[in-house]
């Protein structure tokens, strides 16, 4: 038996003290004795060789302690395809690609001799967009794009397709050749989202007894070990990372970025460097939300069964791989998810441009993917002239439900959710007042996600006053889970108070291997380690107090920080006394756990080249919205926004509210005024917070929440992530509000006021992606049986 | 040539360039790392410290323009070891995520809500304008100051 009195409070987070008073150091406020500032060379052209790369003179620059090109990181490293070198390496992929790191006295000096960097190049052609890089005859962005070592088999690859994740389940051809069957056909493309994490990319290295060690503004301060190793051709145990507070992640530091550059300049040194981005190289090299272009056609009965789905997803990955090749895996489980469908053929594409790599962005793909999915089936409720609540009542995933890949959905989830933002509409009254003589829009959407679980290390320290000590890989990137949720999961097995558990930051000396903070795995992953851990040290435990208190172990309760005989208060003694006791008799207690994902089935050859095929914890997520169109000026004003979010079991639900708001806001901006635009020459655009516009407080609402508790998982005390999933469905909610305002089709995001303006006009031109082939087995290079 | 300053209430001596921007001697020089470099343009508020009791983003003031003013920074807001009520606001209403804008959020929001001890809801979000936060979507922010009017 054990308290979990400490789950399901709203246990405050211990490092805000500190960061309230300016007090926290944060990678970028890191100094040390001797440090060296460094700087990165990058490429002006978005295509080129590189003939050559002169640093004599640089060398011979004031201040210079350190310069490193190619020639001294060897190795590739990447997602599924080991094809992205640190530094440009024989050509020049992208604008703002790497090409030499310069460490010297001072930051200036370093420009100075980056500056001084003599390179010569042959221009070659380009392909900046999807459509350019899938053009007959279109140049390579990887001509030897066969040459590269392949970390995951199976999925098919060619040219500038740098990975194809398909999923083919039931007959779709006689789905759509069903004489009852409406088919309705539905486009949509968006653009690239900046995390803008305000601490940006940054690394303090140094090399010392022959190891590196590297603190840095990371989420996956293993994938940072491992990477840099990769890239230096060196064993992985000579690199050790540890991590401070993390100015914000929200994907972005869920690669590893600078490291290499800064370890290889500080063995060159003998000297601890500094790295740290620019706001506008931020802006520039950003491992954006990608730009994402969807083609998806369903067959639909006339009381709304989907009989078959076929979609296309492309997705830019930009000059190499990253991230995306993994995320083609998504699209099966978000554009494939919400909706029972009878038969299904996906094809999720990344593609190789010339333009800056792309990568993790809360929620990722899921963002986008729901925005088409949503808007498609609002479009399809239109044709066959169903009310959207009613089409998505009778069609959301179920219990014993199959998924895209034939996976089996547990529990009835979606479903309630729906019936419980009905009953937060009915009791509140519209919002449509305020919108005036401007157009008025209210939607609902449905959307699925999941927990990336994966492997996780945990290792419980009792001590003998009484306090655990809780050594994980994890980082606290300000979602609070690190600060909350993990002291609460100890302290609720151990029967302690939460802030009695020290939580260590993130050393890989220290601890064992975790994943990474992101893909809301933290709680469920880190949480399910610590918990293991704890009930090893729980067991421990009792059996010294079984003994000091002549009791058998299962009459014994932990909590409050005391060992109690039950039903018996004040009967027992102090989990101090007993530690003290144990350090006596056994030694010190401690515990380990482990955890990974346990792995769902799927149906047997329905996916390929996917790295998940089947999603161990599901999230789903219900939101509504409420908006004005200004049809003057074509402005959306976000009148109302309401969330219903399953979270399993809410241990804090303060901080997911804290989450929650900030979720939706962010994919506010996305809905509706961050646009990252590239130009002919492959440059991003928007180099600052002049061009880029995100939420201000005067732009957001306060969101109404309820949390969903009970949906099945397998997270400790029946917990599910909860920070990532909030900006799932609010693209989707916003796009399908403004349709409903407007009466157009929204196929394009961000909607700022001139697109919303041309579509209230008509003048935009109907979306048709000439590289997008209209029959779906056209568009895949795996071969379909 | 040296540069005096008077920062937190203590005088400072600086060596640097007067053109040098007043956050990188406040965090390069006196190690005081409150305030944030986020964008140095001025627009996200990170940097926001006070001068002669205005809300100034420090990386757009050469410090030299700084000399013989009073500058005050968020290490400056509590005394001993009490949080200034706004900071304390801000630990109640479990508004803090990542923390980077915090600093620039509590000078501008000092400064304000001693110019206006009766703002409405609006007006802080006015207030912040200047300000941007990528984690938490404001509205705890201002529900923490909104707190500490006594009529709201």
């Amino acid at each position: 038996m054990s308290d979990t009195s400490s789950a399901g409070t709203n246990f405050p987070r211990r490092d805000a003290r500190d960061k309230l008073r300016g007090r926290t150091r944060y990678t970028v406020d890191q100094g040390r004795p001797g440090m060296l500032h460094a700087v990165l060379l990058r490429a002006e052209v978005p295509s080129a060789r590189l003939l050559s790369v002169d640093t004599a003179i640089a060398r011979k620059m004031p201040g210079v302690r350190a310069i490193a090109t190619a020639a001294d990181a060897p190795g590739r490293h990447g997602i599924g395809i080991a094809d992205h070198p640190l530094f440009a390496t024989g050509c020049i992929r992208y604008d703002s690609e790497p090409i030499a790191a310069v460490a010297a006295d001072t930051l200036a000096q370093a420009e100075a001799a980056a500056a001084a960097i003599i390179i010569e190049l042959e221009p070659l052609p380009a392909v900046i967009s999807m459509e350019d890089a899938l053009a007959a005859g279109a140049p390579l962005v990887h001509p030897q794009w066969r040459d590269y070592e392949v970390l995951l088999e199976g999925a098919a690859r060619g040219g500038n397709v740098a990975w194809e994740a398909t999923v083919v389940r039931g007959d779709t051809a006689a789905a759509f050749a069903r004489p009852d069957v409406r088919i309705i056909e539905s486009a949509f493309q968006v653009g690239r989202q900046n995390h803008l994490s305000f601490e940006p990319r940054a690394v303090v290295a140094s090399y010392e007894d022959g190891r590196f060690h590297i603190e840095t503004s990371t989420q996956v301060p293993w994938t940072v070990r491992n990477v840099t190793a990769r890239i230096l051709d060196i064993p992985a145990s000579q690199v050790r990372v540890t991590v401070p507070a993390v100015g914000g992640g929200f994907g972005l530091k869920f690669d590893c970025a600078l490291e290499p550059f800064a370890a290889i300049l500080a063995r060159e040194a003998g000297r601890p460097v500094r790295l740290v981005n620019s706001r506008q190289e931020e802006m520039l090299t950003c491992l954006c939300r990608e730009n994402a272009e969807i083609q998806i056609r369903s067959a639909v009965t006339e009381d709304g069964e989907i009989v078959g789905r076929e979609a296309v997803v492309l997705m830019d990955c930009g000059a190499y791989g990253g991230e995306q090749i993994f995320l083609t895996t998504m699209t099966a489980h978000t554009l494939g998810g919400n909706y029972r469908l009878g038969s299904v053929k996906i094809a999720s594409r990344a593609i190789y441009t010339n333009t800056a790599p792309n990568g993790a962005f809360r929620a990722c793909n899921g963002v986008y993917n729901t925005f088409a999915l949503e808007r498609h089936t609002d479009e399809i409720c239109d044709a066959i002239g169903m009310d959207p609540l009613e089409f998505r009542r009778r069609n959301v995933l179920g219990d014993g439900d199959l998924g895209a890949t034939g996976q089996v959905f547990e529990g009835n989830v979606l479903g309630p959710m729906l019936d419980r933002m009905a009953g937060l509409r009915e009791a509140k009254p519209s919002k449509k007042p305020l919108a005036g003589d401007r157009l008025y829009g209210r939607a609902t959407t449905v959307g699925t996600w999941f927990v990336f679980v994966g492997p996780s290390a945990a290792t419980v320290n009792l001590n003998a006053d009484g306090s655990a000590t809780l050594v994980t890989s994890g980082v606290e990137i300000g979602s609070g889970s690190m600060m909350q949720s993990l002291p609460q999961i100890v302290a609720s097995t151990l029967g302690l108070r939460p802030e009695d558990v020290i939580v260590r930051t993130a050393d890989t000396d220290g601890s064992g291997f975790d994943l990474g903070v992101g893909g809301g795995r933290t709680t469920v992953s880190l949480g399910a380690a610590s918990q293991a851990a704890s009930a090893e040290v729980r067991r421990k435990l009792l059996g010294i107090a079984s003994e000091m208190l002549q009791t058998a172990p299962e009459r014994l309760v932990l909590e409050n920080g005391r060992i109690e005989i039950i039903g018996i208060k004040g009967s027992g003694t102090t989990i101090a006394k007993v530690a003290e006791r144990a350090q006596q008799v056994v030694g010190p207690l401690s515990g380990s756990g482990s955890f990974t994902g346990p792995g769902v089935a799927a149906m047997a050859g329905c996916a390929r080249g996917h790295f998940i095929e089947a999603i161990d914890i599901p999230v789903f997520a219900v939101h509504e919205c409420e908006v004005a169109v200004d049809p003057e000026t074509g402005h959306v004003e976000v009148l109302g926004y309401t969330v219903v979010q399953d979270v399993g079991r809410a241990i804090n639900p303060r901080a997911i509210h804290g989450q929650i708001q900030g979720g939706v806001v962010q994919g506010l901006g996305y809905a509706l005024h961050e646009e990252v635009t590239i130009d002919a020459n492959g440059r991003i655009r928007q180099a600052s917070l002049e061009t880029y516009r995100v939420p201000l407080a005067q732009d957001v609402v306060p969101v109404e929440i309820s949390l969903y508790e009970g949906a099945p998982s397998i997270g400790p005390l029946g917990t599910k992530g909860a920070g990532e999933v909030p900006i799932l469905n609010v693209a989707a909610t916003i796009a399908c509000a403004v349709s409903n305002a407007t009466r157009r089709q929204v196929q394009q995001l961000p909607l700022t006021p001139p697109r919303v303006l041309e579509l209230i006009l008509g003048r935009g031109a109907a979306l048709s992606f000439p590289h997008i082939a209209n029959a779906w087995r056209d568009n895949v290079l795996t071969p379909i049986s | 040539m040296s540069l005096h300053l008077n920062v937190n209430g203590e005088a400072r001596i600086s060596s640097c360039d007067p053109l040098t921007p007043l956050v990188d001697v406040l965090r390069d020089e006196f190690f005081l790392t409150g305030a944030k470099v986020v964008c140095r343009e001025g627009f996200c508020g990170a940097c926001t410290v006070l001068v002669d009791g205005h809300p100034i983003m420090s990386c757009l003031l050469p410090a030299g323009m700084a000399a013989g003013c009073e500058i005050l920074t968020v290490e400056s807001l509590a005394s001993g070891g009490n949080l200034s009520p706004l900071q304390q606001a801000f630990e109640d209403y479990d508004a803090v995520q990542c923390g980077m804008c915090f600093p620039g959020m509590l000078m501008t929001l000092t400064s304000f809500l001693k110019q206006e001890p009766n703002p409405t809801r609006d007006d802080i979000k006015t207030a912040l304008v200047g300000n941007i936060c990528r984690c938490t979507g404001y509205e705890r922010i201002v529900d923490a100051a909104l707190s500490l009017i006594p009529t709201a």
